[in-house]
C-alpha cells in the first residue's frame, strides 16, 4: 500500500565527480574569502553601522571609542559564536548525510534539533533554567535520544532506508514540537524564557557559553574527521563497505555521535537554527566532489559562512531591530528542502 | 446474504456504535470540569432546561468547545479521507502536507491584525489553506503524484510555516504571542459561539457538498481511463474535489488549529472497520473523527496533570506510533 519509491531515493547522494568544475585550490580560496567577507560584514553592520577602518583599528586595539567598544564587546563574540555554531552545523549535516546515505538528512530533518529543543524547554519548565550556559547537558540528552529513536524507527534488517529515516524524523519532530508547544502553553514563564531561544539566534550570547560547549564541538569535529574516509566507502552501500573492510556499525555509531555532539552544542548556544546543515553539503558537493575528507572541512567553512550571512541579513532586514537568524535560515531553507525533495523523490 | 449486504450491515452497526459513543462523550465532556454537573442535567442544560448557573456554564463555556471539537473532528476526518482517496495515497492528508498549518497561520494573522471581525477568521483560514495547497500543487504535482515527494514537499512547507509562527511568537507582545502559539498548536481552548456558528455552519455546508459528490469520487476510484470513459473529466473532477477537501480542512483549522493525525488516521481506522468506501463509510468517517477529537480534547482538558495542554498534543502522541506502525507494516508487506 504505502509505496515509497526507494530505488529512486537511493540514487547517488551527490553529483558525480566528473562534473567538478573548479580546481580545489580555487574553491578553498573562494570559500575562505567568502567567510572573511561575511565575518567583516558581521563586525561592521548592524543597528549601528561602523566603517571598516574603525573595525580594524578596534581589532588591533588602537581605538577605544564607543564604536570600537561595540565591535570588541558585542560583535566579535557574536561573530566568533556564529562561525563555530555554523561550522558545527555544516559538519553535522555532511556527516549525517554520509552516515545515512541520504541527501535530505540533517539535524533538522532527522528530529535531532527537535529533541534538543524539547529537552531544553522541559528543563526550563521543570528546573526553572534561564541561561543558555545551563542548557548544554539537556540539549545533548535530547539530541542523543532523538537520534537513537529515529535510527531505531527507520531500521530494517541490515540497512537503514533513507526515505523512512526522513519520515520517521518528521513524525518525531511533529510529536516533539507539539509537546514543546504544550509546555510553553502550560506556563507563561516557560514561554517567556523559551520563545526567543527557540527561534534560533546568536545575538547577545556570551563567549562563556561558547567556551562551555567547545569541548563537545572539538570532540564532534575530531570524530567527523576520523570517520570521513570511511564515509566514502559507506557511500557504496553497507555490503560494499563491509567488503572493503570498513566496520560499518562502528562507523555509524561514531558518525552518529559526531552529529549528536555538534548539533547539541550548536542548539545549546544558539537554539535550533534550521537548514544550515542541510544546505552546506549541497553547496559544497558540486564544487569539490564527493570525497568526505574534503567535504568535512569545506562544510565547516560553508556552514560558518551561511550562518554569518543569515545573521547579517537578519540584522539588515529589520533595522534598527533584527530578525532572528533561525527565522532567516528557515525562510531561505524551506524552498531549498522542497527543491531537494523533488530531486530526491523523482 | 451477499457480501455487500453483510459489509453494509457491519458499517451501519459501527456507525450506530460510534454515534452512541459520541453522545456519551458529549455528555461526559459537558458534565466534567471545575463544576461537576450530573450527566443528564448537563444534557438538559444544553437545551436550556435547569437552574441558571448550570445552564450558563454548559451553554456558554462547555458547549461551544464540545461542538467545535465534534464539527472540526468530523471535518478533518472527511477531508483526510477525501485526499487519501483522490491522491491514492495513504499518507496524503491535509495535516501531513501542511494545509491545516497554513490555514491556522492565516487565521492567526487576521486575529493579530486586530481590526477584523471574528466572523472573518474562517475566510482567512481558507485563504491560508488554499495558498498552501496551490504551493504544494505547483511544486509536487506531476501526472502521478509520488508519495514521497508530496510528503517531503509538505515537510518543507511546514518548516516554512514554522518559521512564520516563530516570527510571530518572537515579535508579538507577550499576550498575543501566547495566543498565536495556542492557535498554531491545535487547541480548542476558549471557543465562542460566533466562531462555532460561522465555521461550523460552513463546515456543514461543505461536508454536505462533499457527500453529494460521493458518486463522482467512486467513479474516479475506477481509474482515470474508466472515469473518462464514463464521461467524467478526471483531472477537473479530481482538482475540484481536492479543493473541496482543502476548504473543509481549512475550516476545521479555523475552529481547532492544526490538529495533527486525525485526518491521517481516521480513514485508516474506517478502512479496517468497514472495508471499501461507500456512502455509509463516509458517515462512519465523520463520526469517528468527531469522537476521536472530542476524546483527545477531553483527555487534554481533564485527565492530564498539566493544565492548558492543547488537544493537538494528545492526538500527536496517539497518532505518531500508529503512523510508524503503519509504515513498518506496509514495508513488510511490500517486501514479501
Amino acid at each position: 500500500m504505502l509505496t515509497t519509491d526507494r530505488s529512486a531515493a537511493r540514487a547517488p547522494v551527490s553529483v558525480p565527480t566528473a562534473r567538478r568544475r573548479v580546481p580545489p585550490a580555487v574553491a578553498v580560496a573562494g570559500g575562505v574569502a567568502a567567510l572573511v567577507v561575511c565575518a567583516a560584514l558581521s563586525l561592521a553592520l548592524g543597528a549601528r553601522s561602523i566603517p571598516l577602518p574603525t573595525v580594524i583599528r578596534a581589532l588591533t586595539g588602537s581605538d577605544h571609542g564607543p564604536d570600537a567598544t561595540v565591535v570588541t564587546g558585542l560583535r566579535v563574540p557574536r561573530t566568533v559564536i556564529g562561525m563555530v555554531v555554523g561550522g558545527a552545523l555544516g559538519v553535522a549535516g555532511v556527516v549525517a548525510q554520509g552516515v545515512t546515505r541520504n541527501p535530505l538528512a540533517s539535524a533538522t530533518t532527522l528530529g535531532v534539533n527537535a529533541g534538543a529543543g524539547f529537552a531544553v524547554v522541559t528543563a526550563i519548565f521543570v528546573l526553572h533554567l534561564a541561561r543558555p550556559v545551563e542548557f548544554m547537558w539537556f540539549a545533548l540528552a535530547g539530541a542523543a535520544g532523538a537520534a537513537v529513536l529515529v535510527h531505531a524507527l527507520a531500521r530494517r534488517p541490515g540497512d537503514v532506508d533513507p526515505v523512512r529515516l526522513v519520515l520517521a524524523g518528521t513524525v518525531l519532530t511533529a510529536v516533539l514540537a507539539s509537546w514543546t508547544t504544550a509546555l510553553m502553553l502550560a506556563s507563561q514563564r516557560t514561554l517567556d524564557e523559551a520563545r526567543f531561544w527557540l527561534a534560533g539566534s546568536i545575538a547577545d550570547r556570551e563567549l562563556a557559553v561558547l567556551v562551555r560547549v567547545l569541548p563537545f564541538v572539538v570532540v564532534g569535529m575530531a570524530l567527523a574527521v576520523v570517520v570521513a574516509p570511511s564515509l566514502n566507502a559507506l557511500a557504496l552501500g553497507d555490503e560494499a563497505a563491509h567488503g572493503l573492510g570498513v566496520p560499518v556499525a562502528r562507523i555509524r555509531v561514531l558518525g552518529g555521535s559526531s552529529v549528536v555532539l555538534l548539533a547539541a552544542a550548536s542548539v545549546a548556544v544558539a537554539g535550533p537554527v534550521p537548514f544550515i546543515g542541510l544546505a552546506a553539503p549541497h553547496l559544497v558537493r558540486p564544487l569539490l566532489g564527493t570525497d568526505h575528507r574534503r567535504l568535512v572541512p569545506a562544510c565547516f567553512v560553508v556552514g560558518a559562512t551561511l550562518l554569518l550571512a543569515a545573521d547579517v541579513l537578519g540584522r539588515l532586514i529589520a533595522r534598527p531591530s533584527e530578525l532572528e537568524t533561525g527565522i532567516v535560515t528557515a525562510f531561505l531553507g524551506a524552498p531549498l528542502l522542497a527543491v531537494l525533495a523533488r530531486r530526491t523523490a523523482r | 446474504m451477499s457480501a455487500i449486504v453483510i459489509a453494509r450491515r457491519r458499517t451501519l452497526a459501527w456507525c450506530a456504535g460510534f454515534a452512541v459513543l459520541l453522545v456519551a462523550l458529549v455528555g461526559v465532556a459537558l458534565s466534567t470540569g471545575r463544576l461537576h454537573i450530573p450527566f443528564l442535567d448537563a444534557l438538559r442544560a444544553l437545551f436550556g432546561v435547569g437552574d441558571r448557573p448550570t445552564v450558563l456554564v454548559v451553554q456558554q463555556f462547555r458547549a461551544p468547545r464540545v461542538i467545535a471539537a465534534v464539527v472540526a473532528g468530523a471535518a478533518l476526518a472527511l477531508a483526510g479521507s477525501m485526499t487519501q482517496r483522490l491522491l491514492r495515497n495513504p499518507l496524503a492528508s491535509p495535516d501531513v502536507i501542511g494545509v491545516t498549518g497554513g490555514a491556522s497561520v492565516g487565521a492567526v494573522l487576521v486575529i493579530a491584525s486586530g481590526s477584523v471581525p471574528a466572523a472573518l477568521t474562517p475566510v482567512a483560514a481558507v485563504a491560508g489553506g488554499l495558498a498552501v495547497a496551490v504551493l504544494i500543487g505547483a511544486s509536487a504535482w506531476r501526472s502521478q503524484v509520488s508519495v514521497t515527494r508530496l510528503v517531503l514537499v509538505g515537510v518543507a512547507i511546514q518548516q516554512g510555516l514554522a518559521a512564520v509562527v516563530n516570527l510571530m511568537i518572537v515579535r508579538f507582545p507577550q499576550e498575543l504571542a501566547g495566543q498565536a502559539l495556542q492557535w498554531t498548536s491545535g487547541s480548542l481552548y476558549g471557543r465562542t459561539w460566533t466562531e462555532v456558528w460561522v465555521a461550523g455552519g460552513a463546515i456543514v455546508a461543505v461536508a454536505g457538498a462533499a457527500a453529494l459528490t460521493h458518486r463522482r469520487v467512486a467513479v474516479l476510484d475506477l481509474g482515470d481511463d474508466s472515469a473518462g470513459g464514463l464521461g467524467l473529466d478526471p483531472r477537473r473532477a479530481r482538482l475540484g474535489l481536492l479543493m473541496l477537501a482543502v476548504v473543509l480542512a481549512s475550516l476545521a483549522a479555523a475552529l481547532s488549529g492544526p490538529i495533527g493525525f486525525v485526518a491521517l488516521l481516521v480513514p485508516h481506522v474506517v478502512r479496517r472497520l468497514a472495508g471499501p468506501p461507500t456512502p455509509a463509510t463516509l458517515a462512519l468517517t465523520a463520526l469517528t473523527g468527531a469522537t476521536l477529537l472530542l476524546g483527545a480534547d477531553y483527555v487534554a482538558l481533564n485527565l492530564l496533570p498539566i493544565h492548558g495542554l492543547p488537544a493537538g498534543a494528545v492526538t500527536a502522541t496517539l497518532g505518531a506510533p500508529w503512523l510508524l506502525w503503519l509504515m513498518a507494516r506496509s514495508e513488510r508487506r511490500s517486501l514479501t
